[in-house]
C-alpha cells in the first residue's frame, strides 16, 4: 500500500483552516502508556509498541486525540483551542493496512456545547460532502447524557447505574447486564462467617478494622492497593446492590428507550414522548439534546440525512455526552464525539470540555477512486 | 519427506508424554546419548522426535517447525495468535491438568465475581491514580478473557515471569491471572479464585499443526500416530 499523502490533504487542510483551526504536527512516536491508561490493555495487540533504551514503552502514534490534548495540557496554551491535525496513524488491523492516514479537529475548552457539537457534526459533514461530491452520506448520532439520565431516573443504586454506564455501546454486555437485573436478588456469597455476621448489622467500620486485621496477618501492605476501608464500603454497598432489582415496568422502559432510532429531527419528539409515556423526568439532559438540535439548524446542517439511535454509544470512561458517526455505503467515514473527561485523566488541572471528530482517509479515498473509476467508463 | 514430532525434554511432561506413546506402542530410541535431544520413532525411522520445552512446542507447532507435538493448551492458547487455525488439538492426555484463573486476595471480601472486579476496575483510577494492576505471563488469555469476555476494558498488565502469586502481597500488582493444580500455592498467598474466574481448564494435549504441502505419505504418518494415541487413552 502507499504511504504517500493522499492527494486531497491539502483541501482538507485548507478546509480545516477556514474553520478557525491551528494546525499541529504531533511526533510518529509516543508514549505508549496514556494509550494504554486511556483505552485499556486490549489497544496493546492492535499498536506497534517498542521499549526505548531505558525501558520506557514508546509506540507508533494509534490515534491523534490522546497526544493532541497532551500536548495541550503540556503548552498550557489556554482555552479554547481549536486544533486541526492530518497525519498517518499505526494500528494493527484484521482488514486494510496497518498504517493509514487520518485527519480531524479537537476542539477544546469551548463552554457553550451545544454549538460546538454541531460545528464539529457539522465540520466532519461538509468536509466529506466536499471530498465526496454527490456521494450518499448518512449521519448517526447518540447521546451518553441521554442514556444516563434514564438510567438514573429509574431509581437503581449507584452501583448499578455505573455497571450500566460502562456498558453503554456494548450491546452483548448490556444484555448480560439487563437478564441479571431482571433476577430476584441474591445473597452476597463466599463470606466466611464474621464478615456476613458484620455486613448483616451494617457495621462498617468493624468490618474495616476486621480487613485491617486480616491484612497485617497475612502480610499485605494495606496502603499499596486497596485500602480496609474501601474494600468495607464496597461490601456494604454490594449488599445493596444485590438486593436491587429492576421490576418488568423499569426494565420495559430501559429497553424501549434502547430501541430508539429516529431521524434527528423528529429525535426531541420522540425522546419527549417516551419520558412522558415511561414516566420518569430526564427534561435536563433532554435540554441539552434539543439544544444541540437546534444548534445545527441554525449553522444549516442538514439534518434529513442523520438519524439518532439511542444504543448507540462507544464503552469506552473517558466519553461523555455526543458521539457520532458519518457512513456512506456501510463504511465509517468519520467517527467523534465529547470526551469531557479525558483531559482531566490525562493530568489537566482543570475540567476542560472537549469534542471531535476523525475521518478515515483510506476509506475515503477508496470511496472517491471508485467514483472516478465509475465516471471514466 | 519425513515430519517431527516434538515432546517436552524435561520433567513430568516428559516422563508423561513418553508413557502415552509407549501404551501407545510408539517406542521412543534416542539418537546418541539418553539425554540427546533428538530422537526417532522406533518403528517409524521416518518419524523425527524433538524433545523441546513446552513453549518452544507450542511456537514451533504454530509456525509448521514440528508437525506434532505434545503440550499444554494454555500455552497453546496464549503462544498462538491464531490457534484455531494454526493448530488442530487431536487429543486430550488427561495429565498436566491445571486452571488459569484470575485470583484476587483473600482479603478482598466484596469480589467475589468478574462483575465485581469490573466495577472495581473502573473506580481503581479515580481513588489510586492508576489503573488496577494484574500481574500475569498470560497477556493474549487476560485481554481475552478481561476484555471481549467481560467488558473490562481498564486495566493494566504487569509482566510476570515467575513467582506471580507473591505479586499482589510485595504491591508489584493487585491481582492476578496465573495457571494453578491444586490452588495451594494460591492459598498459601492468601489468593482466591473468582467464582467465574477461571480462564481455561488446561492439561496436556496432543497438537497437530495445520501446515499444507505435506505428502500422502507423511499425512499417512501422522494419521497413524494420532489413531495409535487416541486408541491408546481408551
Amino acid at each position: 500500500m502507499t504511504l504517500k499523502q493522499p492527494e486531497f490533504a491539502d483541501d482538507i487542510l485548507s478546509l480545516f483552516s477556514q474553520r478557525s483551526t491551528q494546525t499541529v504536527d504531533i511526533p510518529v512516536i509516543q508514549p505508549a502508556d496514556p494509550f494504554l491508561d486511556m483505552a485499556g490493555e486490549d489497544l496493546r495487540r492492535r499498536i506497534f509498541l517498542t521499549e526505548s533504551e531505558t525501558g520506557q514503552s514508546l509506540c507508533l502514534r494509534p490515534e491523534f486525540t490522546i497526544p493532541v490534548c497532551l500536548r495541550h495540557i503540556e503548552l498550557a496554551s489556554g482555552t479554547p483551542q481549536r486544533y486541526a491535525y492530518l497525519g498517518q496513524v499505526f494500528r494493527q488491523r484484521r482488514d486494510g493496512g496497518n498504517e493509514f492516514f487520518q485527519a480531524g479537529i479537537e476542539d477544546l475548552g469551548n463552554a457553550d456545547t451545544a454549538a460546538a457539537d454541531a460545528a464539529a457534526i457539522m465540520d466532519a459533514g461538509d468536509t466529506l460532502s466536499v471530498l465526496l461530491p454527490g456521494t450518499a452520506l448518512a449521519t448517526t448520532i447518540g447521546d451518553q447524557t441521554v442514556f444516563e439520565a434514564v438510567v438514573a431516573a429509574l431509581g437503581l443504586p449507584d452501583g448499578w447505574q455505573t455497571r450500566l454506564i460502562r456498558a453503554f455501546g456494548d450491546q452483548d454486555q448490556l444484555d448480560a447486564l439487563l437478564a441479571g437485573l431482571s433476577q430476584p436478588p441474591i445473597d452476597v456469597p463466599g463470606l466466611d462467617d464474621e464478615a456476613a455476621a458484620l455486613l448483616a448489622t451494617g457495621d462498617e467500620a468493624g468490618l474495616a478494622a476486621l480487613i485491617d486485621t486480616r491484612m497485617t496477618a497475612t502480610g499485605y501492605l494495606s496502603n499499596a492497593s486497596r485500602t480496609p476501608a474501601e474494600i468495607a464500603g464496597r461490601l456494604i454497598e454490594k449488599a445493596r446492590l444485590s438486593s436491587a432489582h429492576l421490576d418488568a415496568k423499569a426494565l420495559d422502559v430501559l429497553k424501549t428507550f434502547l430501541a430508539l432510532n429516529a431521524p434527528l429531527a423528529d429525535a426531541p419528539g420522540a425522546l419527549a414522548a417516551f419520558a412522558r409515556i415511561a414516566g420518569i423526568d430526564i427534561s435536563a439532559a433532554l435540554a441539552g439534546f434539543d439544544e444541540r438540535v437546534a444548534a445545527l439548524k441554525d449553522i444549516g446542517f442538514d439534518a434529513s440525512t442523520a438519524r439518532y439511535r439511542a444504543a448507540f454509544g462507544r464503552p469506552l470512561d473517558y466519553y461523555t455526552g455526543l458521539v457520532f458517526e458519518v457512513t456512506a455505503q456501510g463504511s465509517v467515514l468519520a467517527g467523534g464525539g465529547r470526551f469531557d473527561r479525558l483531559l482531566t485523566l490525562l493530568g489537566a488541572r482543570t475540567a476542560i470540555p472537549a469534542v471531535g471528530f476523525s475521518l478515515w482517509l483510506d476509506r475515503i479515498a477508496n470511496m472517491r477512486a471508485q467514483a472516478n473509476g465509475g465516471a471514466g467508463r | 519427506m519425513s515430519v517431527t514430532i516434538a515432546v517436552p525434554s524435561k520433567g513430568r511432561m516428559k516422563d508423561d508424554a513418553t508413557a502415552v506413546f509407549e501404551r501407545a506402542g510408539l517406542k521412543i530410541a534416542s539418537i546418541g546419548n539418553d539425554r540427546s535431544y533428538r530422537g526417532v520413532l522406533k518403528d517409524m525411522p521416518d518419524v523425527e522426535v524433538a524433545y523441546l520445552s513446552a513453549s518452544e512446542i507450542a511456537r514451533e507447532l504454530g509456525n509448521g517447525g514440528v508437525d506434532l507435538g505434545i503440550t499444554g493448551e494454555d500455552l497453546v492458547r496464549e503462544d498462538l495468535g491464531a490457534a484455531e487455525e494454526q493448530v488442530e488439538i487431536c487429543a486430550r492426555l488427561g495429565f498436566g491438568n491445571a486452571d488459569v484463573v484470575v485470583a484476587v486476595p483473600e482479603v478482598w471480601l466484596d469480589v467475589d465475581t468478574m462483575a465485581d472486579l469490573g466495577d472495581v476496575a473502573s473506580h481503581f483510577r479515580s481513588r489510586h491514580g492508576r489503573r488496577l494492576r494484574i500481574a500475569t505471563k498470560y497477556w493474549r488469555l487476560t485481554q481475552q478473557f478481561f476484555s471481549a469476555q467481560h467488558g473490562i476494558q481498564v486495566y493494566r498488565i504487569v509482566e510476570s515471569l515467575g513467582a506471580t502469586e507473591g505479586a499482589p502481597a510485595s504491591g508489584q500488582a493487585d491481582i492476578i491471572v496465573d495457571i494453578t493444580s491444586t490452588g495451594s500455592t494460591l492459598k498459601a498467598n492468601h489468593l482466591k479464585v473468582l467464582s467465574d474466574g477461571v480462564i481455561l481448564n488446561s492439561e496436556a494435549c496432543l497438537v497437530r499443526a495445520r501446515s499444507g504441502g505435506r505428502s500422502p505419505e507423511d499425512e499417512a504418518a501422522l494419521a497413524r500416530i494420532v489413531d495409535s494415541v487416541r486408541g491408546a487413552l481408551g
